[in-house]
């Protein structure tokens, strides 16, 4: 979803509380799959969420989600009051998650600015059934009937306004040279420049027109507007500045409660409504204001700058409700969370990245390589600076974190459904699922992690009959698990169903001509099962509505190296597979060696370095085709000379006077060939700009300390090179 | 039905009275001060409201001031609930405080702006101030 279509107030609310409520509900009915009931909590736990739903809907207008959640509560009021046996947990179950599927898919459309459109009356019809179903099972007289509710209206509406862009809250604050003339003729001036861009415009004095003596107040305290508008600060300021005499202009975004509150200081004597109506309504009250004793004014105005200053840094605290997926705290818990909009922490990771390469700029100043420079007290200053800085990186990190819980609940409900679809009888088991990552990250392994998990639910695991001839357990087993693994997240998917089969795996790559030349022998295991997330390729001999298509494991692998990570494919025949997503922590800053050729400069992140040689020139073997290999330690390594790959001049070209980089990826090494080693540095990485076309074994680039631009190394892409 | 719309942005102000208009006689002021003053004439006149709409932001007095003002009078006067007028915020400010703020002061409704003519309209039905 996407964090800047919803900006307003009221929607964000009922969205996220639903939401929230959708959330507890299917956690609910998956928890009880086991026990094959609801106890008493978990239906009155229901029968609060669903009520709470039709509430909010019905005060939004939401007919259809309003009606289908009255009739859910319909069934689980009955459950409550004569909590009746025989109900058929596994219909109930399914219908619950029905209701909460419908409402989910409306609650995308209203997101997405469309209208709740969606027709519950079949679902509430099935309810009905089922409900005279449970109610026809309970014998006796103490039944107590669910009476005739009728769907209450709501004492409130609120009206969503129609989808339009976001207008921003400013306060702005003028002041005019002293020596002005009818100051309260600029001041209107500037306000009848502003109505045309305006929403709605509020300034004090707000007598400027009627009234001559405003002029000094004006001149004395200066005019204040507020203004809601959706055009931007610098639209105002032109538009402001348009009139002679102004000696300055403040213009700040706010918040519409601070614009509130400033519409409520210009009226500040008013103190109650009730007692303003019974006095004769003469003078505007605005005149009063303007007319208290001097010293008292004083006080106000500098209360006021006080305020202003509170609120100008409120404002960047809080910020708005993003509709960020954040869990929130469960009852109980004494932390406290606010939600901030994902943008911001996006600006404050770039910023620090700015920051990390200014101090890189600062310390390696070639400034500072002026011979006998005592440079002691610099550099533990300079020591302590770098302190902070990877602190400051380590917190915004720990702040982008979050637990992998929510991606792996959705998975339950997946292995519920397709399982059932299936006629299998599976059980996930989730292990770490506190693990931490990125959220960036988050986001791009959702899908492929789905994908993988329909994988083993379709493919790897039998259907119960093939179970219990092979002798397994009738239910199948699939765990998910997270860990930290240097550096990396490792989450795996393992079933113990029948494994990958290398044979027919090998039959279909011969026919789709993957081969080569080479024979069948030479491939590891790891090599075949590598060829089942090339495009098009399924040993599946059914299609079934979840899997088989033969597209989507070449996905799932895009997806995976779009964040850098990689998929390990583990198997042993007849008894499972394991699915092994590799995943770096984050994106963003790396440890990186530098290296250069030429007056190129290369980095490579630290973990994929495996270690730097200087060789001897009987270690290099020249192919007759050019290529070259070089021998460290009795083993082989494919060499890559930078120079040449990239076309530079002026590089080392013996052997022995350069050095040599041991690169690792995906168990694969290679070494490269560069002039000399510069460093090791956190590197920020930032994308290639999109004017330069893509570049082979290049993934992006950085900027060194002494501010020269340094080009980040790819070693996947070297390798497959 | 006689309806009173309070909103002092001239653009506004004609929307809402070209909108209202279909529906029942529209009487318009531009502040939250105007606003009671007419309630208040109406109500002398045996003549009241049966809907108003007030915008949030107006000089002299606001929306919320009108609001408490106008259910102030009708609870000083002892109107009887049915009788009491349907009051609509019209306004941009939509946060949820705003909102919860507007319902405890009496309105019925509180349609953000730019309004959404179907909803309104629909509210009025359920409101049963139109067949």
């Amino acid at each position: 979803m996407s964090d800047d279509m919803i900006t307003e107030g009221m929607l964000d609310m009922f969205i996220f509380e639903t939401e929230q409520g959708l959330e507890n509900l299917e956690n609910i009915c998956l928890d009880s799959k086991d026990t094959g009931e609801f106890d008493e909590d978990n239906v009155n736990e229901i029968f609060r969420i669903m009520h709470t739903i039709k509430g909010a809907s019905a005060v939004m207008m939401y007919q259809n989600i309003a009606t289908l959640s009255h009739k859910l509560e319909d069934v689980f009021y009955f459950i409550r009051e004569n909590n009746p046996e025989n109900v058929p947990h596994a219909e109930l179950v399914d219908d619950v998650l029905e209701v909460s599927d419908f409402i989910t898919n409306e609650l995308e459309k209203i997101k997405d600015g469309q209208e709740s459109d969606g027709d519950s009356t079949e679902l509430i019809n099935r309810l009905s059934v089922f409900l005279d179903k449970i109610q026809g099972n309970v014998q006796g007289e103490t039944v107590v009937p669910v009476e005739e509710r009728p769907l209450q209206e709501t004492p409130h509406f609120y009206i969503a306004p129609v989808a339009s862009e976001d207008s921003r809250f400013y306060s702005i604050f003028i002041t005019y040279m002293k020596n002005l003339d009818m100051a309260n003729i600029r001041a209107y001036m500037a306000v009848n420049s502003l109505k045309g861009i305006a929403e709605d415009i509020l300034f004090t004095p707000a007598d400027i027109i009627t009234n001559p003596e405003s002029s000094n107040v004006v001149l004395e305290f200066g005019f204040r507007i507020a203004l809601q508008t959706t055009e931007t600060p610098d639209r105002i300021m032109e538009l402001v500045n348009s009139s002679a005499g102004i000696e300055n202009i403040e213009i700040n975004e706010c918040t519409s409660e601070e614009f509130l509150e400033f519409c409520a200081e210009a009226e500040a004597p008013m103190s109650s409504a009730g007692e303003v109506l019974t006095a004769p309504v003469e003078t505007p009250t605005i005149l009063i204001d303007s007319q208290k004793p001097q010293a008292v004014k004083e006080e106000t105005a500098k209360k006021e700058k006080a305020a202003e200053k509170e609120n100008s840094q409120a404002e960047e605290a809080p910020a708005k409700k993003a509709p960020a997926r954040r869990p929130a705290p469960k009852k109980g818990e004494a932390q406290s969370f606010i939600s901030v909009n994902i943008k911001k922490m996006d600006l404050l990771m770039d910023l620090i990245g700015e920051l990390v390469i200014a101090e890189a700029t600062v310390l390696q100043n070639p400034d500072l390589k002026v011979p006998g420079l005592d440079l002691s007290n610099f550099q533990k200053s300079a020591a302590q600076l770098s302190k902070i800085t990877s602190e400051l990186q380590d917190a915004i990190m720990a702040m982008r974190m979050m637990p992998l819980k929510n991606t792996f609940q959705k998975m339950n409900r997946i292995v519920y459904d397709t399982s059932k679809k299936l006629g299998k009888d599976i059980e996930l088991e989730v292990i770490g699922e506190d693990t931490e990552v990125d959220k960036n990250i988050i986001e791009h392994i959702s899908d492929p992690l789905m994908h993988l998990i329909r994988n083993s639910v379709d493919h790897g695991i039998e259907s119960n009959e093939e179970r219990v001839e092979a002798g397994k357990t009738e239910k199948g087993r699939i765990v998910l698990e997270a860990k930290n693994e240097g550096g990396q997240v490792w989450i795996s998917v393992s079933d113990n169903g029948h494994g990958l089969n290398r044979e027919s795996i090998i039959a279909k790559a011969k026919t789709n001509g993957l081969l080569g030349n080479r024979s069948e022998k030479d491939l590891t295991d790891k090599e075949v099962f590598n060829f089942i997330t090339l495009p098009g390729f399924s040993t599946k001999k059914q299609v079934t509505e979840y899997s088989g298509r033969g597209v989507g494991m070449d996905v799932v692998v895009k997806n995976i190296q779009d964040v850098g990570g990689m998929l390990d494919i583990e198997s042993v025949q007849g008894e499972g597979s394991t699915m092994t997503m590799k995943i770096p922590l984050t994106l963003a800053i790396i440890d990186g060696i530098i290296f250069s050729v030429a007056d190129t400069n290369f980095v490579s992140p630290t973990n994929s370095v495996s270690e730097f040689i200087r060789l001897s020139s009987d270690k290099l073997i020249v192919e007759p085709d050019g290529e070259e290999y070089v021998m460290i330690r009795e083993e082989y390594y494919p060499l890559i000379r930078l120079n040449k790959f990239y076309h530079l001049n002026g590089a080392v070209d013996n052997i022995e006077d350069g050095i040599v980089v041991v690169l690792t990826h995906e168990d694969k090494n290679l070494a490269i060939f560069a002039d000399k080693l510069v460093g090791e540095q956190e590197i920020v990485v930032k994308p290639i700009p999109s004017y330069i076309k893509k570049v082979n074994g290049i993934s992006g680039c950085t900027q060194l300390g002494d501010g020269s631009i340094s080009l980040i190394i790819d070693a996947g892409a070297l390798v497959r090179a | 039905m006689r309806i009173l719309i309070a909103e002092d942005d001239f653009a506004s102000r004609k929307f809402m009275l070209k909108f209202l208009s279909k529906f029942g006689e529209c009487d318009v002021t531009v502040d939250g001060m105007e606003a009671v003053d007419a309630y208040l004439m109406a109500l002398d006149a045996e003549t009241p409201y049966d809907l108003v709409c007030l915008d949030i932001m107006m000089p002299a007095f606001d929306g919320y001031q009108a609001l408490k003002a106008i259910r102030d009078i009708e609870q000083e006067r002892k109107i009887p609930e049915e009788e009491r007028a349907k009051i609509i915020m019209t306004t941009a400010l939509n946060e949820g405080a705003n909102v919860n703020k507007a319902f405890d002061l009496g309105c019925v409704a509180y349609a953000g702006k730019p309004i959404d003519q179907a909803k309104f309209e629909s509210v009025l039905r359920k409101l049963e101030l139109i067949p």
